[in-house]
């Protein structure tokens, strides 16, 4: 069997609110002092395809994919300290955020040149835009079924059964490959911390590099292609500043309160 | 074409969110100049129908065989089939889980553009859509321009108000579709969650009371009540579970669960670091505190300053009266 | 009696006693089963790995007088100290007692005259051998009567007191009998033998006591040479191996005990085998003389938990001795515990046991192989070196742990979630309180606080560390000691969001590795900016400053901010005007006290701060117990009824003091935790040092608030 996951680089998501701050010009994120790490999500389906691996003992080839700038070979580093089997990084320099369809695009280019792969994994959203789409289009580029949401797989005489959590509870699913799935989060597939041997040899593995060139789309092509556009990126106005309710009496102010509890409750 | 569709699951009904999705829709088509159309999808479709044609100029029902149970593929296939024929300006759909799965699938297929939780659809002055919605987990806010067409836009759940219902009702159609179910991913089983305790990490709202509190029995007649009232989770600081009130599953923070609901409602919480650490990604922090300068309240979007034991009570009766 | 008689003054040696020869022969068979017993402790040594453990020799010389001769440790036990000290002074001294007689019999030194035969040969000799025999009673006494907790009973402890007693009690009556026999004119020198001599006298004729002397005399010999080719066999082979250990011990502070890992050579990083642990590791187990001292004072064992440090050395040097073979990988293991081992680490070629292959014969992995070495309890050590400092032997109980956990973490990334949650926000983002909304330099709102190139010309450096910046409660202290720095016209600077964490929690926690990143990253930034002098609140950080920071190259004067206020105190840079008169009581933080010896300087600023109002804990000082926070475990929940902290703020509330002073960030966070988990009782305050003297000097027109 041969598992490709697709992994995203992005900003800490865990980077407090105070240190977060926007380039509005490229409306993009500064990194400031913040470190990049690897998508949770991203994270999540990594940890299901190891575990499928070793339900299968071992019979399965773990491949990981990532499209991005420079520095996201650390986060495909890390995937090799996790045990995946090979990592490929699609380079991309440019500077500005690539939207959902370029990316799906090269990945899909990419997967294609690397082989075939019976299951392709990717994260349900990132952390960063949350976009949410990357699985889908990757998917229709390749032509392949695909399934959200899945947080459990699962191999039955080369059928996948894959549990994906729905908003009434859970559905069973099954797929015959090759098939794409965007993985969530639940409490079996929390990614394991590498060892620091794995770590340690993860730095000498090889990893495959590809430009966009290599995958025979260019950048004229690309920028021609227009998905979405940033036209605005900016931080709320929020309320620092605690709102005590105001009122005379008790049940005044007890009033207010509940008013403001119906206001944020009412909108679920 | 300026029309704008909504895809709803005739499974949901016509619930809030497919309230607020028929507003937004109409308000967009308003704006474009043209026709609402509603796809109702699946079974219950024929029973939802009237009910959305009182807000939308079309209704096409698809509940054929096929569709009848939700399938991706198989449904992803009608849907692009029953949105491309007619060249919409716009689809909209609602936040569920379905509408997530398909909304950049079916973009593709039309050859549009997809954006997702969406807060605001609006038209730009040069005629594109554009939406707003919450990056970097909620910490910056982002307007998109849809570049192509259609733009696929499904929304974030209760955003948008419910439209105006209308003198003269839609018309409702049956849809011609030659349905072929595509079996290469198929739904084999469904399953409701268990009813019971749900988990902490996975409530929208949490009621969590601290060493103020004072003692076991207050969580019990006091908070569990005013939870319940308010479909919440309880929850618990570390002091109150380190005393043995409630029980360790109980406790948020550094030490405890990390926790990401709508509202948290703080209740004689001090809220020391290690508490907030695990209320960081709370969307609002509400606190009850006798206590002025309690930290808790540097993170409060709003706050109250009374005694929880007399608060809680009179709340209580205020939350039910607001409620009905 | 004249001078003349007092300088010929002797006994006749073995008197009654014919063919001494047999004797000489059997000690040719006592001295091979001996001599084998503490062979194969040293051929067990030899298999760890290398230690520098004999340099500076002077030093070394003095710890042996101050420990193995004074044994200042060992009388920290008043009465344990006392008998311990009748029985092996005793044994000293009849041991020196029997080799006079070898050499003035058999050797023809005739030193066993005058003088000297009086007052030490006989006198000398008798009181310490009664000696010996009181602290055997004593010690028995203790042990079965009042049966501290602490203390191992095996059916050992048992044979080597009575053995101890049989042989002084045999003794007294071969002196006494040949006292009594011979009406020896210097009978009175021996005061004991002399009562035996004249208790036999009226109770048996003159031929009953000759034949009972000789008797009892090759009885004598019999169980002392039985006793002595025992000896390496059994605890008491520590009256070669605890010398040996303390003259081996660790010369730096407690703080600076963890070994370093080469990441480059090293076969597998940490420790589980015993073959991975050094020579001095080993010798530790064979030093260890059972007495509990440091189970009596972990913190965790006293809360209820499995942590036992003796347990710890007591359990593998039982593998040691049970099954060497398999320890060491020259057999094959059937396991027991947990991991695996890389075969490299398999010391005999494959040829040799044509049965086993090199994945059969890996060595017995040691972590989980006896309950003391089970995961739950190494990762319940809190890294406090309360065991290390009671060690009356110098054994290094808490860097054994650390080594364990080395292996757990960075070999099998098996270790508790919140660490795990810790330790993955310290690789990503230089701190371990994951989830936190704070920034770094959130504490200075308002304040007037240099950072990045001022770095370069401020007089010193104020580390605010992770806790003073992060968690809301110590942010308190930091802005406190950041304005009696000011108030004092200190020049000085911070790193800011430059700053990471010193890596204190990494590398207790096991993950030597992720330590290593930090140090090299802050040590690099220091330099950058020509950094020399720190200020930090943070104990952990002036621990990791102090005794770790220069094997990376940072060469820094580190100042704990309570030794720095201090100071500024007494030059007269603050001037305190101490208000309050409440009585306050200051928690060690162990890697202040203990670990580094400051010991003084937070005490003078509670009693600059409150007028002398400091009452003292029953545990404090060196003896200080831990607030449950160190060694990571401030990242884990401990079981409700379980609470280091729980104690200790029990402790300090019964002392009656209004505030609890503290020093740590942790300590902070973990006493708050504990004084607040107390159902009623009186209103403590847990207050920093810092905020103390701050709240003493702080202007007074800015508007009274109390602390």
């Amino acid at each position: 069997m041969n598992i490709l996951v697709c992994l995203k680089q992005i900003l800490d998501p865990e980077v407090p609110a105070r240190d977060f701050r926007v380039d509005a010009a490229r409306r993009e994120a500064e990194q400031g002092s913040a470190s990049l790490v690897t998508n949770i999500f991203c994270e999540n389906a990594l940890e299901t395809a190891l575990q499928l691996r070793e339900r299968a003992g071992g019979a399965a080839k773990i491949t990981v994919l990532s499209c991005g700038r420079p520095s996201a070979e650390d986060s495909l580093r890390k995937a090799l300290a996790m045990k995946a089997d090979a990592a490929a990084l699609v380079v991309d320099e440019s500077d500005a955020t690539p939207d959902p369809l370029a990316v799906a695009r090269v990945l899909a280019a990419a997967i294609q040149k690397l082989g075939a792969f019976d299951l392709i994994m990717t994260g349900r959203e990132a952390g960063d835009w949350g976009a949410g789409q990357t699985g889908g289009l990757l998917a229709e580029e390749l032509g392949l079924p695909c399934v959200s949401f899945v947080d459990t797989v699962e191999v039955a005489g080369g059928v996948l059964r894959l549990k994906r959590q729905t908003d009434a509870g859970w559905e069973l699913i099954e797929a015959t490959p090759p098939v794409v799935v965007t993985v969530t989060n639940d409490e079996h597939n929390v990614p394991r911390i590498p060892k620091v041997r794995d770590v340690m040899m993860s730095y000498r593995q090889p990893l495959t590099k590809l430009t966009p060139a290599d995958l025979g789309l260019s950048d004229e092509a690309r920028a021609a292609d227009g998905y979405y556009e940033v036209a605005e990126l900016f931080i709320p106005q929020k309320e620092t500043r605690c709102d005590f309710v105001a009122g005379d009496t008790l049940d005044e102010k007890v009033d207010a309160f509940a008013r403001r509890i119906v206001e944020v409750t009412r909108a679920l | 074409m300026n029309d704008v569709c909504i895809i709803l699951f005739g499974a949901a009904g016509f619930d809030k969110a497919a309230q607020g999705l028929a507003g937004a829709g109409r308000r967009l088509a308003v704006e474009l100049g043209g026709s609402l159309r509603a796809v109702v999808v699946g079974e219950g479709a024929q029973a939802l129908a009237p009910e959305v044609a009182r807000v939308a100029d079309e209704v096409t029902v698809a509940d054929q065989p096929g569709l009848a149970e939700y399938q991706p593929e198989t449904c992803l296939t009608a849907l692009a089939e029953l949105c491309g024929t007619r060249r919409p300006r716009a689809v909209l759909l609602a936040g569920d889980t379905y509408s997530q799965e398909t909304a950049p699938r079916l973009a593709h297929r039309l050859g549009g553009s997809a954006a997702g939780d969406c807060v605001e659809v609006r038209v730009a002055p040069g005629g594109m859509v554009r939406v707003s919605r919450q990056v970097y987990g909620g910490k910056a806010q982002a307007v998109l321009e849809l570049k192509r067409s259609p733009a696929v836009v499904w929304l974030r759940a209760r955003s948008f108000t419910p439209a105006p219902a209308r003198a003269e009702a839609g018309a409702v159609t049956r849809a011609a579709l030659n349905v072929r179910p595509d079996t290469r991913a198929r739904v084999v089983e469904r399953g409701r969650e268990e009813s019971g305790e749900a988990r902490l990490e996975e409530a929208r709202v949490i009621v969590s009371g601290g060493r103020g509190i004072g003692g076991p029995e207050p969580f019990e007649s006091e908070l569990k009540p005013l939870a319940e009232l308010l479909g919440a989770q309880l929850a618990a600081s570390r002091a109150a579970c380190d005393a043995g009130w409630v029980p360790p599953t109980w406790q948020v923070g550094q030490t405890g669960k990390k926790v990401t609901p709508e509202l948290y409602l703080a209740v004689a919480i001090t809220g020391a670091s290690q508490h907030m650490a695990g209320i960081s990604e709370a969307k609002t922090i509400a606190a009850i505190n006798t206590d002025p300068d309690a930290p808790i309240f540097k993170h409060c979007r709003f706050g109250i300053v009374e005694d929880y034991r007399k608060v809680v009570p009179l709340l209580r009766e205020k939350l039910s009266a607001l409620m009905k | 009696m004249n001078a003349a008689a007092v300088n010929e003054a002797t006994r006749e040696i073995y008197w009654n006693v014919t063919q001494v020869w047999v004797m000489y022969a059997l000690l040719v068979p006592t001295a091979l089963v001996a001599g084998y017993g503490v062979y194969r402790h040293l051929s067990r040594w030899r298999r760890g790995q290398p230690a520098a453990r004999f340099d500076r020799p002077a030093a070394r010389v003095g710890l042996l007088f101050k420990h193995a001769v004074a044994q200042r440790r060992t009388a920290r036990d008043a009465v344990a100290g006392l008998f311990h000290a009748f029985i092996s002074y005793g044994f000293v001294v009849l041991t020196v007692a029997t080799t006079v007689v070898a050499l003035d019999a058999d050797f023809g030194t005739a030193i066993m005259r005058g003088r000297f035969y009086l007052y030490f040969q006989s006198l000398a000799v008798d009181v310490f051998g009664a000696l010996v025999m009181v602290g055997v009673l004593m010690a028995a006494a203790r042990r079965y009567l009042r049966r501290p907790r602490k203390l191992v009973h095996t059916d050992e402890a048992a044979l080597i007191l009575a053995a101890i007693f049989v042989m002084c009690l045999q003794g007294f009556l071969v002196e006494g009998w040949r006292i009594a026999a011979t009406n020896d004119p210097w009978a009175a020198w021996s005061p004991f033998g002399n009562l035996v001599a004249r208790a036999s006298q009226s109770l048996m004729g003159p031929e009953a006591i000759r034949v009972w002397h000789a008797g009892a005399w090759w009885f004598h010999l019999a169980t002392s040479f039985a006793f002595v080719a025992w000896l390496p066999y059994t605890k008491m082979m520590h009256v070669l191996t605890a010398p040996l250990n303390i003259y081996a011990a660790n010369l730096a502070p407690l703080g600076a005990t963890l070994k370093r890992v080469d990441f480059e050579r090293t076969e597998s990083f940490g420790v589980n085998t015993l073959g991975g642990f050094t020579w001095k590791d080993l010798l530790d187990l064979d030093a260890c003389t059972e007495c509990g001292r440091c189970t009596a004072v972990c913190p965790a064992n006293t809360v209820g938990k499995e942590l036992s440090p003796r347990d710890i050395i007591l359990g593998l040097r039982d593998l040691m001795h049970e099954r060497p073979r398999e320890a060491f990988g020259l057999v094959a293991s059937n396991g027991g515990g947990v991991g695996e081992v890389s075969a490299a680490a398999c010391t005999t070629p494959a040829d040799k046991e044509p049965t086993a292959d090199m994945e059969a014969r890996k060595p017995l992995p040691i972590i989980g192989a006896v309950p003391a070495t089970s995961p739950v309890a190494l990762w319940q050590c809190t890294t406090c070196a309360a065991c290390m400092e009671a060690c009356p032997v110098f054994i290094e109980q808490m860097p054994k742990i650390v080594d364990m956990r080395r292996f757990l973490v960075m070999e099998e990334a098996e270790f508790p979630d919140s660490m795990q949650e810790a330790v993955m926000s310290l690789e990503r983002r230089g701190h371990p309180f994951s989830g936190t909304q704070a920034t770094r330099m959130d504490w200075a709102e308002g304040l007037n606080v240099r950072t990045g190139a001022d770095v370069r010309e401020a007089e010193v450096l104020l580390w605010v560390g992770c806790g003073g910046a992060l968690v809301e409660r110590n942010q308190r202290v930091t802005r406190a000691t950041a304005q009696l720095l000011e108030q004092a016209g200190v020049s000085f600077a911070v790193m800011g969001r430059e700053e990471k964490c010193s890596g204190d929690p990494a590398r207790r926690i096991g993950n030597e590795f992720l330590f290593e990143q930090l140090a090299r990253e802050n040590v690099g930034n220091l330099n950058k900016y020509g950094v020399k002098k720190v200020v930090t609140a943070c104990p952990h950080c002036f621990n990791t400053f102090r005794n770790e920071y220069p094997q990376y190259g940072g060469a820094f004067e580190v100042f704990h901010h309570s030794e720095f206020l201090a100071r500024l105190v007494e030059e007269g840079r603050l001037k305190p005007v101490p208000e309050s008169g409440k009585k306050v009581t200051f928690h060690d933080p162990c890697y202040l006290g203990r670990q580094n010896g400051v010991y003084d300087a937070p005490r003078e600023l509670v009693q600059i701060s409150t007028r002398g109002g400091a009452v003292e804990m029953p545990r404090s000082r060196n003896n200080s117990f831990c607030c449950g926070g160190g060694g990571g475990m401030s990242f884990v929940d401990e079981p409700p009824d379980k609470r280091v902290n729980q104690e200790r703020a029990r402790e300090a509330v019964e002392t009656g003091a209004d505030v609890l002073a503290v020093g740590c960030p942790f300590c902070m966070t973990m006493m708050e935790d504990g004084v607040g988990a107390r159902k009623g009782g009186r209103d403590v305050k847990v207050l920093d040092v810092a905020e103390l003297l701050w709240e003493a000097s702080r202007p007074r027109e800015a508007g009274k608030q109390n602390l």
